[in-house]
């Protein structure tokens, strides 16, 4: 089995060589004598789908079966005994390195599969040079796939095995990765990467064909929403993950793990918008194209830096330098080969770029771009750090949250505003009068807004800060302060225009076609998808900068200990915590289940019991553990479990996230915008069209 | 380039200033925050790191740790290491959930010139199955006390002197004290360290029979291993 998965690799890879060489060579011919052979190019795509479809069915069919002779089953088979035992089953392939390599392979073939299957009937240059380019990133990834350590199929050594080939080693999948977030997060990441591959390739094909005009841009738009949106939802089921289970330190800690997934979305969020004046005013050619490979750049680093140990020691470059070479070339190629291609096609690729006030559409766009640009250099830089040589500013040195905070507070705060002032602006040049005009609602709605969540923040947020102190070493509490006010007035800015421009497009739209309010707003919605999906999407981004201003500023820590006896308590929050007992399961695979049952009241009123425990895994030698939580509008509050100490007193940790709640909801309302942004619309080419009854040529 | 050269300008100087204003930031926060990696050993040696920030891996040592007492005082050593340098460390937080003896922590902090460090951040990994090979009895001792073990729970420690077998056998693999020594077969059908192999230093837990065979019930590679 291990080599028949092998051999269909080989196979997808030589169907990629066969494609890339039919793609080249059949456009040297010209369209008419190259047509069989840019065809073949279409079918050899579809043919590598096949090829590499297969091979991830082998692998997930030795999870099921729990072939144990495969190394990767060995080292990655879950646990799990519960009724999600065989989604943790398919979750193996993804759940190391080998096999998530050839997950985002698959995942390549697929976009190149279903771009060649919406460009077959037209295969225009563009498609065809895009699909080439698609299928020679698919070659290094099958290259990389038989080097020996990326190897998914490699055989378990001899002594691993028993008679009947059950396992004898003590190896399992982290038992950390066990939690249905688990499940989600990675294939969401890997689509979202595999996905930034096709405005890459296509951003390519337009440098080779020398096309400049936006018709790229329309073949790869919603392809490239939906693989952000993607990337978007792996980035916060990630969060959402590492909140519930600690040991993470909360939903976000500039771990370089979650740097690596972070800057494609950041870079993506550059290259959307480069799109959107690509398509609307002609310009932002070179942005575009620049995005487009940084983006593509930044999702192979990002995977370089989690899989190959480069930030965790310094001295893991020396084990597969092989690898290094290949993910280095794909890091660097696409940059190299971005920046010439724009050098050599400039006259095709100059666009309307004239800048005529600082206060124009224009110009938010760009300082969109710059400050997105900005923090993937910086977290890029400050996540390898480490692994720098020490000539350059901190290279041999690592750096803590607190330094990507001091940071991210201001930019973050600075690139909401400017997100929120843009749609108030116009293209060109801003007049004074009309502004006021547009912005004289949403200014009522942020003075409404500002004053509720700054009230909130005086008398709920403040005073833990007065107690514990500035929540950044580099941040006094003053500036952090003024952060907070500044960021909350901010957001109020983002959601009242964001709100606005639903309510006043609705409004014109009922006036101009005699319907009413809510058919108008119904008709925005579902059919300007693009306009209304962005202003969901920046309606969702306002609310989530609430929800991080109190959950990372101002976070209440508290321990206590109590001993072991029913009816011992503490009390956190404003509430009295009241212990009840520790109820212990044995589950059949040797884990341990620890429960422990508290009352939390308020005065004499039960709120809620709450159930901290861990788990201990037994094949594993870990502890996991099973936080709860009280969920609250304004503010979560965890309760933790540490364990028994040396006295036999009970450990028990209670954080308070204030607002976090906003953050979540601010998340779901993002992630319905960008899916109503991707929503494919219909191509006028799909319209029964008589004339088109044989391929076009 | 017509009326825009004035926009052009301002935009380019605004840009100019975001970049020094982050540059700024980076520099002021990154300079204090900014720690060099180090094991152990190599955190002792060098001099210059005294009052620095480093971020030391190390080994805690067990016992050496009270998690009921705010600040947590803990010992680590390098990994592998059963012996040698050691950095005692002043920890203020909660430690994470997969803290304890054996557990391989990542302590960033200052670091004093008497051996302590003053750690602000903690991060711990999980260990393998590891034992301590103290108080364990070696093969000759188990081999010269002859009937008085048999049938006794005890711990020996010494080297893997043979191929592993498969699990089922008679004896899955035999241990001695040295690797020309005399050896015992242990008899075991469990699960075995993943790394295990010819010549290392293992923990068995279990009970010489009269078949002449130590019938274990827990294998552990030794601490030494590490």
């Amino acid at each position: 089995m291990a080599t028949i998965g092998s051999m269909f690799i080989g196979i997808g890879g030589i169907a990629a060589l066969v494609a890339v060489v039919s793609l080249f060579w059949g456009r040297s011919l010209g369209e008419k004598d190259g047509e069989s052979l840019t065809n073949t190019g279409y079918l050899a795509t579809f043919a590598s789908f096949g090829a590499f479809t297969v091979s991830v069915f082998i692998m997930i069919a030795a999870f099921f079966r729990e072939d144990f002779s495969l190394m990767y089953v060995a080292s990655n088979h879950s646990t799990d005994v519960s009724g999600l035992s065989w989604l943790y089953k398919i979750s193996g392939i993804w759940a190391g390195r080998e096999g998530s390599l050839l997950f985002w392979a698959w995942l390549i073939t697929v976009f190149a599969a279903y771009v060649a299957y919406r460009r077959i009937q037209k295969t225009d240059d563009l498609s065809n040079m895009g699909l080439a380019v698609m299928n020679i990133v698919l070659l290094f990834f099958t290259v990389a796939l038989f080097v020996e350590t990326n190897d998914p199929f490699k055989l378990s050594p001899a002594g691993w095995l028993g008679a009947n080939g059950e396992l004898l080693i003590a190896s399992a999948m982290n038992p950390l990765l066990q939690h249905w977030a688990m499940i989600i997060h990675p294939p969401t990441l890997f689509i979202g990467y595999a996905g930034m591959t096709v405005p890459f390739a296509f951003a390519m094909a337009a440098l080779i064909v020398g096309d400049g005009s936006k018709a790229w841009i329309k073949i790869v738009d919603r392809i490239t929403v939906f693989a952000w949106l993607l990337l978007g939802i792996g980035i916060g089921l990630g969060a959402i993950w590492a909140y519930v289970v600690l040991g993470w330190g909360g939903y976000w800690a500039w771990d370089p793990v979650e740097n690596a997934s972070l800057l494609p979305w950041l870079t993506g969020v550059g290259l959307l918008h480069s799109f959107t004046v690509y398509r609307r005013r002609d310009g932002f050619k070179g942005w575009a194209i620049m995005m487009a490979a940084i983006s593509f750049s930044v999702v192979i680093l990002g995977t370089f830096i989690t899989r190959s140990g480069l930030v965790q020691s310094v001295h893991a470059f020396g084990e597969d330098i092989f690898s290094a070479w290949l993910f280095g070339a794909m890091i660097v190629l696409p940059i190299v080969f971005a920046i010439w291609g724009l050098m050599a096609r400039r006259e095709m690729f100059s666009g309307n770029d004239d800048f005529e006030s600082l206060t124009s559409k224009e110009s938010s766009y760009y300082f969109n771009n710059v400050l997105m640009l900005v923090a993937t250099i910086v977290v890029s830089y400050l996540t390898v750090s480490s692994a720098l040589p020490s000539f350059l500013p901190g290279g041999g040195k690592s750096f803590g949250p607190d330094t990507y905070d001091a940071v991210a507070h201001p930019v973050g705060i600075l690139y909401v505003l400017i997100m929120a002032v843009c749609p108030l602006l116009s293209w060109g040049k801003t007049e004074g009068a009309t502004f006021w005009k547009r912005a004289k609602w949403p200014f009522v709605g942020t003075g409404v807004l500002g004053a509720a969540l700054l009230t909130v923040w005086y008398t709920q947020l403040l005073p833990i800060a007065q107690k514990v102190g500035s929540s950044n070493s580099f941040e006094p509490l003053n500036v952090q302060s003024l952060y907070a006010v500044v960021g909350l007035l901010v957001a109020a800015l983002a959601i009242s225009v964001s709100v606005f421009m639903f309510t006043e497009g609705a409004r014109r739209r009922a006036m101009a076609k005699e319907e009413s309010f809510g058919a108008a707003l119904w008709h925005i919605i579902t059919h300007a998808r693009t306009q209304s999906g962005g202003y969901l999407t920046h309606l969702g981004i306002g609310i989530i900068l609430i929800g991080l201003i109190g959950s990372s500023m101002y976070v209440d820590d508290m321990d206590f200990a109590i001993p072991q006896t029913p009816g011992a308590n503490f009390e956190a929050a404003g509430y009295t915590f009241t212990f009840n007992g520790i109820n212990e399961v044995n589950i059949p695979n040797g884990d341990v289940e620890s429960t422990l049952a508290f009352d939390v009241t308020d005065g004499s009123r039960l709120v809620q019991t709450v159930t901290p425990g861990q788990i201990f895994y037994y094949r594993q030698q870990q502890t996991r553990l099973n936080v709860d939580v009280i969920t609250q509008p304004l503010r979560d509050v965890f309760v933790v479990y540490n364990g028994i100490d040396a006295a036999g007193n009970i450990q028990m940790n209670v954080k308070i996230n204030p607002l976090i709640s906003f953050a979540w909801a601010g998340f779901v309302i993002l992630i319905i915008g960008s899916g109503l942004a991707s929503w494919p619309k219909k191509l006028p080419e799909a319209r029964p069209v008589a004339a088109v009854s044989k391929k076009r040529r | 380039m017509r009326v825009n050269k004035r926009a052009r300008v301002r935009l380019i100087g605004v840009t100019a200033i975001i970049l020094v204003a982050v540059g700024a930031i980076i520099l002021g926060a990154g300079s204090g925050d900014g720690s060099y990696a180090r094991s152990v050993s190599e955190a002792l040696d060098d001099p210059e790191l005294v009052g620095e920030r480093v971020r030391v891996t190390g080994t805690v040592i067990d016992g050496s740790w009270d998690q009921g007492v705010k600040p947590m005082l803990f010992d680590i050593r390098d990994e592998g290491a059963s012996s040698g340098p050691v950095i005692n460390v002043v920890y203020s937080g909660s430690p994470p959930d997969t803290f304890g003896d054996g557990a391989t922590a990542i302590v960033t902090g200052i670091l004093s010139g008497d051996g302590s460090l003053d750690a602000t951040d903690m991060i711990t990994k999980c260990p393998t199955k590891y034992a301590a090979a103290d108080g364990a009895m070696t093969v000759e001792d188990v081999l010269s006390s002859g009937a008085n073990v048999i049938g006794t729970e005890i711990t020996i420690t010494g080297l893997v002197a043979s191929d592993i077998q498969p699990a089922g056998g008679d004896s899955r693999f035999a241990i001695a004290s040295t690797s020309a020594g005399e050896k015992i077969g242990i008899a075991f059908d469990g699960s075995l360290p993943s790394d295990i192999d010819e010549g290392d230093a293992v923990v068995i837990t279990g009970e010489m029979r009269d078949d002449g065979f130590f019938h274990a019930i827990e294998v552990a590679l030794s601490d030494s291993e590490k």
